[in-house]
């Protein structure tokens, strides 16, 4: 079923799965034909179980009473073993399933190691494209990689759990340095202030540009700390406006989707084109691939 | 064959509380490549069928223990079709008896699977249905 949905939900939806199914070739032809500036991107990342799905559910009905219309973009690991997935941050995110302002669509990983997905950039891009405001990319945490998350989006809310060791395992992680703003989740569990106190110590160190990450806790019984999350949320984009070089931002994402692209276009080659330069020297395999990416025609 | 690419959407409409069968059969599709989405339990059709839609699902299985399967299959056909989304397939499973499965079929329904099948043969059955 190719022709449009007359159900533009729907429609958004079959754009979704079309971009996450693309190819290198069909991926670069869809380029360029809806340029929308990110209005608003929120990266929510942290290790499996730090709550972040329950979280996202609370901020997505907090953001839209700002007026917006929210989207929810959430990738789960996909098995390394089956290649399948089971997509199940949407069953935390119950509170908001029923509001027809709010879009989740849930994605699997598939290829990418960086805890997104093949695409992301322009699954994104495709949510703004249809009249979303603001879009919550949930990823799991996945440590240094978290790099990647940071590029894409404008704000990165990191999220840890009271029991997840000390402050020294996160640095050690190289997990901080990473966020914008942390939230200690589950506030109410031992330990958590102690872990908020510490956590306040390095971000106070990581003030850039007179934005010092804040530390905020959140759990179930305390509403104030997500308010206070929505809060930071709408200060950091304030200090963006300001202190936010925009040719800095584009070019790191046009870098990281040209090197996505390269990546997956090598892995067509090696597994679908022609698996057989895998026995090669690396010299040769690196000629015979740069060769092959040289005959590549535009679609 | 493989479900590599497929997306499903396994749902617990009406009131029975026990998702075990759902829980397995999840697992068991995602062993086969699919990307599995669970709804968790008790969901009406009308929640089920925006779900299937926002999610760009290829089918939808419907577990019922509860003994209203043909109620909640052709209320669930009736709110996909009116998302513009009729053609997203239909299976179920559950406690149905045999003299059901007829009118199940005509209900829109591509697969009826009951407790005395195994899961490999769940599985096929789903594979044959939207691998083509």
């Amino acid at each position: 079923m190719n022709e449009v949905s007359r159900n533009p939900r729907r429609a958004l939806s079959r754009a979704l799965s079309r971009i996450a199914n693309a190819g290198v070739a069909e991926t670069l032809a869809q380029q360029g034909k809806s340029i929308t500036p990110a209005l608003s991107r929120i990266g929510v990342t942290g290790a499996p179980g730090a709550g972040k799905s329950t979280l996202i559910a609370r901020l997505a009905k907090l953001r839209k009473g700002d007026a917006r219309k929210v989207a929810v973009l959430a990738i789960d690991p996909t098995s390394p073993i089956s290649q399948g997935s089971i997509l199940g941050d949407r069953i935390r995110m119950d509170s908001i399933a029923d509001d027809p302002d709010i879009f989740i669509r849930s994605i699997p990983s598939r290829r990418a190691h960086d805890g997104l997905t093949d695409n992301t950039a322009d699954l994104l891009n495709a949510m703004e494209g249809h009249g979303f405001d603001e879009v919550i990319l949930e990823s799991v945490g996945v440590g240094q990689a978290e790099y990647s998350i940071r590029t894409l989006v404008d704000t990165v809310v990191l999220v840890m759990l009271p029991e997840s060791g000390d402050a020294i395992q996160a640095m050690k992680a190289g997990i901080l340095e990473m966020a914008d703003i942390y939230v200690v989740n589950k506030s109410d569990l031992p330990g958590a202030q102690l872990m908020a106190a510490e956590i306040q110590q390095v971000a106070e160190r990581q003030s850039t540009d007179g934005w010092t990450p804040p530390v905020i806790s959140t759990s179930r019984n305390e509403p104030d700390g997500f308010a206070e999350l929505d809060a930071a949320i709408l200060a950091h984009a304030e200090w963006r406006k300001s202190h936010r070089d925009q040719t800095v931002t584009q070019r790191a994402r046009a870098r990281y989707q040209a090197q996505g692209l390269f990546a997956r276009r090598i892995d067509e080659i090696l597994e679908t084109d022609d698996p057989g330069l895998l026995d090669l020297d690396p010299q040769s395999l690196f000629d015979a691939l740069r060769d092959k990416l040289a005959s590549d025609k535009r679609d | 064959m493989s479900l590599n690419g497929k997306r499903i959407l396994i749902a617990k409409p009406g009131l029975d509380g026990h998702d075990v069968g759902a829980k397995i059969i999840a697992l068991a599709l995602r062993d086969a490549g699919a990307d599995v989405i669970y709804t968790g339990l008790r969901r009406s059709p009308d929640y089920i069928a925006r779900v299937a839609v926002d999610e760009d699902v290829d089918a939808v299985g419907l577990s019922i223990l509860s003994g209203s399967h043909k109620e909640l299959v052709e209320e669930t056909m009736r709110c996909l079709k009116e998302l513009d989304a009729g053609d997203i397939h239909l299976f179920v499973g559950g406690t149905i008896p045999s003299e059901d499965h007829d009118e199940l079929v005509q209900a829109g329904a591509r697969g009826i699977f009951t407790a005395e099948m195994s899961l490999n043969d769940v599985v096929a059955a789903v594979e044959a249905d939207l691998v083509t």
